[in-house]
């Protein structure tokens, strides 16, 4: 039985249904304080354990003397390699098969400073912790490479996968009648979400729960049952509130292992929270990167040629590529591309994800450099991005599913008043400030993950959707209740939402932007499913009021049944339930092609990510769009740059709850905002040490920084790039945004600073 | 040092007892010992204002403050910000209104300062809100939004 009904939406803040701009489901909680996070419960008898980090980047511990920490008072367990229970090797997150060499947490080998080396676990948190600074720990030193710039650390190693090209980019350069080249460069920078990372760990024979921050609960789950040789359904990961990861908190870290390990040893749950500090190197951020671009155009300012070349800094013992190349070979129409990447090893913790890895240098990188031909040819910033738009896809040469960037271009310009920019670099001035104004685009892809929801009417007529997806501020709890209620009929207050925790139906990574795109995908399906059941058994159960009324289909709104030639007589859910003798209906679904429906990949699809289809696989590209209008003011005597206002347009496809989708937009743009002007991880050159690694002195936005953030939605609902419609939403809006700052910072002063952030001591 | 010493701490208006080591801070005190966990750490080195609550009605970061500090004194957390019968604090309310937070984490630290900043009369204008919630960080972003819930929240305040 299909059932397609049409609801009517009201469209304001008391609309429930998708799309409305309903307040946050878990909102209350929040600002009461009940809301409980990883780090807040308080199993019996738990007890507290804290990393011991090196000193020195590269090496090896020679030893480690833990005769006054094992005296000191409430010591438990100090925890080194030598001591530690093995752990084996477990599945990456693309499926590459476990190493047979066991897995070691703790360092003997040190690679980075700030490495962890051994663990204090002891009775009480200040116990540990004073404990902790008692270990005396001697090492062999050796020279370590502290960046990317070091004179040691070569041009690295060639990521053939990272190739782009097209045409012939060197040639079509070369004779090229406009051309200019330039070397963009962005800094460490970190995820710094204000809950630190940490978790409880509790064993019970040989089953395990971990309360723990987790953008991923079956992908971390997995791996920790295969590091202590556990049947997946041992472990249990709980984990209803995030307190942010903005990346970092997607995949399985050391510190996790070293927690669960003293759990395992001790008898006992321990509690381990990485101590800020220590988050600078628990985890990486995004590492480094320098970008040159060289572009040939017409004289006109029509693009002939990009050539790229990239790099970004990884650690001595993995790979991590930072795609640079993504939007520099996707942004603008060109018959010539060249772009290429190589990553270069430097004695740094292993870099990671953070909001937009690969689009956001990159767009820096393309931005800034469309931003100086239109300088160099004399045509506005706005003209030259139009004047180049790309059509189709570029690279993948398929149409776009939706573009709405010149509609963005449009509404951003005209709400901004782009048209009052006077051309001339320095030309704009109040007082001794003086006033630039600055444009930039971004894009993020589309990606997809097949999903699964539960989702169950019960007897009081109230609906439960579960799922191990979690919900870090995007909104996941909001838009389910949302997607549930119009689904099913019901007011969304009748609906609750279970997230963060293992024991529920899988659910993929909370990453790439593609978790509310999917999830509701799986939720709208599985609650049609008990919706169609409901209506089925309304119709035909013996004991069923409507019975008699040989309908063959009913209406479900607000909460109530009705036929739908008396759709006012309506007849409410739960009478409906206890007249058929049901406690409840319930439906699991899953969103798997039929190829994929088997026990193994199931698993794989919620364990790894070898399932994530690409933004254009089949017959579209399929990306979300932004552009970022910037006034900046820069006093012209101290260098100081204060952005002054900012509009934004931004094409996520359909919003499911435009008030929610609003806030996740201003976040990636103040996020933006910092990378632009503060965010640098300072490493000392000496030590390889991250030497502001506290948040007084690695400076993110306060909110001083940051004025009025105008965001107007020019998406249109795509579904082709989603079941219900919707694109990428939490990672788009960062992408541009610094370009934007760094043009309008070159439209104030005529200087172009080309590496973030933009400190004053480069302006004056 | 394993010496313990017993305090009474009045927390939204309830003596408690407890046995802490002197280097037990507020914060650790009200969320390891008490379990009142709405107070929340962030770095536990007075950057990023998570842990605000009030101390004889000023805010003050409790990961600064010793537990045995507060003796005496009236402590107030999140969770005593809301009326008798469970309604929300004004702040509260207009928080939840504007979508002035996102992950949550950093969200009752701001609540009490933002409460505090209206008491002390730094809530003329939305460049004085946003010059004295400057020592509260939200890594989400929401920060237009909480001055928006400010702003509102301090007309029906007043």
């Amino acid at each position: 039985m299909t059932i397609v009904e049409t609801r009517s939406k009201r469209g304001d803040a008391s609309d429930g249904a998708l799309g409305g701009r309903l307040s946050r489901v878990d909102g209350p909680a929040k600002i009461t304080g009940e809301a409980t996070y990883g780090l807040e419960y308080h199993p019996e008898g738990m007890v507290y354990a804290v990393l011991v980090q090196s000193t020195i980047a590269s090496g090896r511990v020679r030893s480690i003397d833990a005769t006054a920490a094992e005296a000191a008072p409430g010591v438990l367990l100090v925890m080194t390699p030598e001591n530690a229970l093995p752990i084996k090797s477990a599945t990456d997150w693309l499926e590459t098969p476990p190493s047979e060499a066991p897995y070691e947490p703790l360092a003997r080998e040190v690679t980075f400073s700030g490495q962890h080396v051994a663990a204090v676990i002891a009775g009480t948190f200040e116990q540990a912790t004073a404990a902790a600074a008692l270990l005396k720990i001697t090492y062999d030193e050796t020279k370590a490479i502290t960046s990317l710039d070091d004179p040691e650390a070569g041009i690295g190693i060639p990521i053939d996968q990272m190739t782009v090209e097209w045409g012939d980019a060197e040639a079509a350069l070369a004779t090229a009648p406009v051309r200019i080249e330039g070397e963009y460069r962005t800094p460490r920078e970190y995820n710094v979400p204000i809950e630190p990372h940490g978790l409880i760990a509790e064993w019970k024979g040989d089953t395990l729960t971990v309360w723990e921050p987790s953008q991923w609960i079956d992908g971390m789950a997995r791996t920790y049952a295969e590091w202590f040789g556990l049947p997946f359904e041992n472990v249990r990961l709980v984990s209803p509130y995030i307190g942010g990861g903005f990346g970092s908190k997607a995949l399985p870290l050391e510190h996790s292992a070293v927690a669960i390990n003293a759990a395992r040893m001790l008898g006992r749950p321990v509690k381990l929270a990485v101590t800020r500090p220590q988050t600078f190197t628990a985890f990486g951020g995004r590492p480094a990167t320098r970008q040159t671009i060289a572009l040939g155009a017409t004289r006109e300012g029509k693009l002939l040629s990009i050539v790229h070349r990239s790099a970004n800094e990884t650690s001595m013992k993995d790979i991590f590529v930072e795609p640079l190349g993504s939007v520099t070979s996707l942004m603008y129409e060109t018959p010539n591309l060249s772009s290429r990447q190589n990553v270069v090893r430097v004695n740094t913790v292993k870099p990671g994800a953070l909001r937009a890895p690969g689009e956001n240098p990159s767009a820096f990188g393309i931005e800034c450099a469309i931003d100086e031909l239109a300088y160099k040819v004399g045509i506005d910033p706005l003209e030259i991005r139009l004047l180049n738009y790309a059509e189709q896809d570029p690279h993948a040469k398929k149409p776009w599913s939706t573009r709405r960037l010149r509609e963005a271009y449009a509404a951003g310009a005209e709400a901004f008043g782009w048209s009052k920019r006077h051309p001339q670099p320095r030309s704009m001035r109040e007082g001794n400030q003086l006033i630039g104004y600055g444009v930039a685009a971004g894009t993020y892809p589309v990606r997809r993950t097949p999903g699964e929801a539960l989702v169950r009417i019960l007897s009081d007529g109230t609906v439960e959707v579960a799922s191990s997806s979690i919900d870090m501020g995007q909104g996941t709890y909001t838009i389910l209740a949302q997607t549930a209620a119009e689904a099913i009929g019901v007011p969304v207050d009748a609906v609750r939402v279970k997230l963060g925790d293992s024991a529920l139906p899988r659910a993929p990574v909370a990453g790439g932007s593609q978790l509310a795109n999917l999830m509701t995908g799986a939720v709208h399906k599985a609650a049609l499913a008990a919706r169609d059941e409901l209506i089925g058994l309304a119709i035909n159960d013996p004991n069923s009021p409507f019975r008699n009324l040989q309908a063959n289909t009913l209406v479900v709104e607000g909460g109530q049944i009705a036929s739908p030639r008396d759709a006012g007589s309506g007849i409410a859910i739960a009478e409906v339930m206890q007249r058929i003798g049901r406690d409840r209906i319930e439906a699991l679904r899953d969103t798997l092609p039929e190829n994929l429906r088997n026990e193994k990949d199931h698993f794989r699809n919620f364990t790894t990510i070898t399932t994530m289809r690409s933004p254009t696989e089949g017959d579209y590209s399929l990306h979300s769009w932004c552009v970022h209008f910037v006034e900046v003011r820069v006093d012209e005597d101290f260098g100081t740059v204060r952005v002054a206002r900012m509009v934004s347009a931004l094409d996520s496809g359909r919003l499911y709850n435009p008030k929610l989708a609003e806030s996740q937009w201003k976040g990636g743009i103040i996020m933006g905002i910092g990378q632009a002007l503060l965010e640098e991880g300072t490493i000392d050159s000496r030590h390889g040490r991250v030497m502001n690694n506290n948040l007084g002195d690695y400076l993110v936005p306060t909110n001083s920084d940051i004025p009025d953030l105008k965001v107007i939605s020019v998406g249109i609902p795509d579904t082709n790039a989603s079941v219900l419609g919707g694109k990428a939403v939490g990672e788009l809006a960062i992408v541009g945004v610094a370009p934007a700052i760094a043009n309008a910072v070159f439209h104030a002063t005529g200087k172009r600073i080309r590496d973030m952030p933009i400190t004053l001591e480069k302006l004056i | 040092m394993t010496n313990r010493t017993t305090i009474q701490l009045e927390i939204n208006g309830q003596t408690q007892a407890l046995e802490v080591e002197p280097r037990v801070t507020l914060l650790d005190a009200l969320r390891d010992h008490l379990q009142l966990t709405g107070t929340k750490k962030g770095c536990d080195q007075g950057q990023c204002g998570a842990c605000t609550v009030h101390v004889d009605g000023e805010r003050v970061l409790s990961c600064l403050t010793l537990a045995a500090q507060a003796e005496g004194r009236k402590i107030t957390t999140v969770e005593g910000l809301s009326g008798p019968g469970g309604e929300l604090h004004p702040v509260q309310a207009a928080f939840l209104e504007h979508d002035a937070f996102q992950c949550g984490y950093c969200t009752p630290g701001q609540i009490m300062s933002a409460v505090a900043c209206i008491r002390e009369g730094h809530a003329g204008s939305d460049d004085e809100i946003r010059e004295y919630m400057s020592g509260n960080l939200c890594r989400c972003g929401a920060y237009p939004h909480i001055v928006e819930a400010i702003r509102e929240a301090a007309k029906v305040m007043s």
